[in-house]
């Protein structure tokens, strides 16, 4: 799986002044529609415009709507954001169900969301409130003032007991038993 | 003779049955209810310091919330980008709810699993909602003649936390609002 080409742009998540600290602004500013009066592959285009344009406008009124009939060219659907990004679409031979969903996607994303790909999902001014990890922390301040090489802390105690040691505390447990039998 | 080692026997055998503790067992029993007093005292008096601490906001505070599969690390003006299907729309104020861990800079509430409800607020905006880049699955198997290549664009949700907020209810008895 690869999310990368040579000419994909990698980026951080930022949002634009802000947004959404204090209120919410709609960070799609200008809307152009650009389609054919006669040609069919417009005829998507041209049914939203004629049923859902004067509502999307009421409902959006932060957003600024163009519409530019253009003879025998392609249907196509511009928008322009707050960070300055412009997207362009083409909405040639889709249908006015389709239209609608993309035009959506278009309202509701700031800026290019495509042309870059993500490297971090979360963008935080503060990395660590508690401070970060290191290998001291939770640790006993003993060490600090201990003056190595030291006896304690030198000591070879992390290993289980092996089974040549075990042999010889066996023998001499045994040698204790048959100093007391021999008592 | 014998008669009097029974005896030693005897007494020996009551203080071994008082406990195991032998004589000073009795003495050690009577001191343990001043030590639980003790406890108590201090879980109360932990308590009263958090709460102190809490209505001082004296450090920021950060919650650890279980959104959509994920657990994020969350402060307040914090962006997270949530992938997939999700309903929330442009401009929607929400409170996320599923607090598994709530902590400022010197007390940590961890939840069993999540803290209990209404004792941590973490509100968020949703600010954008848009499609990610388009990533190419490829797959081929070598010398078998097969090769697929599909591609696919998750939908993605950027949040702004706009506030993580602890009440200063510890140990209160939960209402559970859900």
């Amino acid at each position: 799986m690869s999310n990368s080409n040579l000419f994909m742009k990698t980026g951080f998540v930022r949002a634009p002044l802000q947004n959404g600290v204090g209120r919410y602004v709609c960070q799609l500013q200008r809307i152009v529609f650009k389609f054919c009066k006669s040609h069919g592959g417009s005829r998507g285009l041209r049914d939203f415009i004629e049923q859902d344009l004067v509502d999307f406008a009421k409902n959006n009124p932060s957003v600024v709507v163009y519409l530019k009939p253009r003879r025998h060219r392609s249907a196509v659907v511009v928008g322009e954001y707050l960070n300055g990004d412009r997207v362009w679409m083409s909405v040639n031979q889709k249908t006015h169900s389709e239209i609608t969903k993309w035009i959506e996607n278009l309202r509701t994303q700031q800026g290019n969301l495509s042309e870059i790909r993500l490297r971090k999902y979360q963008y935080t001014d503060h990395p660590s409130i508690q401070g970060p990890w290191t290998p001291f922390t939770f640790k006993n301040p003993e060490l600090n003032l201990a003056e190595l090489p030291n006896v304690k802390f030198g000591e070879n105690n992390r290993l289980p007991i092996s089974a040549t040691e075990q042999l010889r505390l066996m023998f001499e447990k045994q040698k204790l038993s048959d100093v007391k039998t021999a008592e | 003779m014998s008669f009097f080692r029974a005896g030693l026997q005897k007494l020996a055998s009551v203080f071994r049955s008082s406990n195991q503790c032998g004589i000073l067992s009795k003495s050690i029993t009577n001191n343990a209810p001043v030590a639980t007093q003790y406890v108590s005292n201090t879980a109360s008096d932990i308590i009263t310091s958090c709460n102190k601490l809490i209505e001082e906001r004296s450090s920021r505070n950060f919650a650890i919330v279980h959104l959509l599969g994920k657990q994020w690390r969350v402060t307040d003006g914090d962006l997270l980008v949530v992938e997939g299907y999700w309903p929330p729309n442009i401009g929607d104020k929400i409170t996320l709810d599923k607090v598994l861990l709530a902590a400022t800079k010197d007390l940590s509430l961890i939840g069993r699993p999540i803290v209990q409800p209404g004792l941590v607020t973490v509100t968020a905006t949703i600010i954008s909602k848009g499609l990610s880049h388009t990533r190419t699955h490829f797959k081929k198997k070598r010398r078998k003649q097969f090769m697929r290549i599909n591609f696919q664009r998750a939908q993605q949700t950027i949040l702004r936390i706009n506030s993580v907020v602890i009440n200063n209810k510890i140990n209160e008895p939960a209402n559970n609002v859900f």
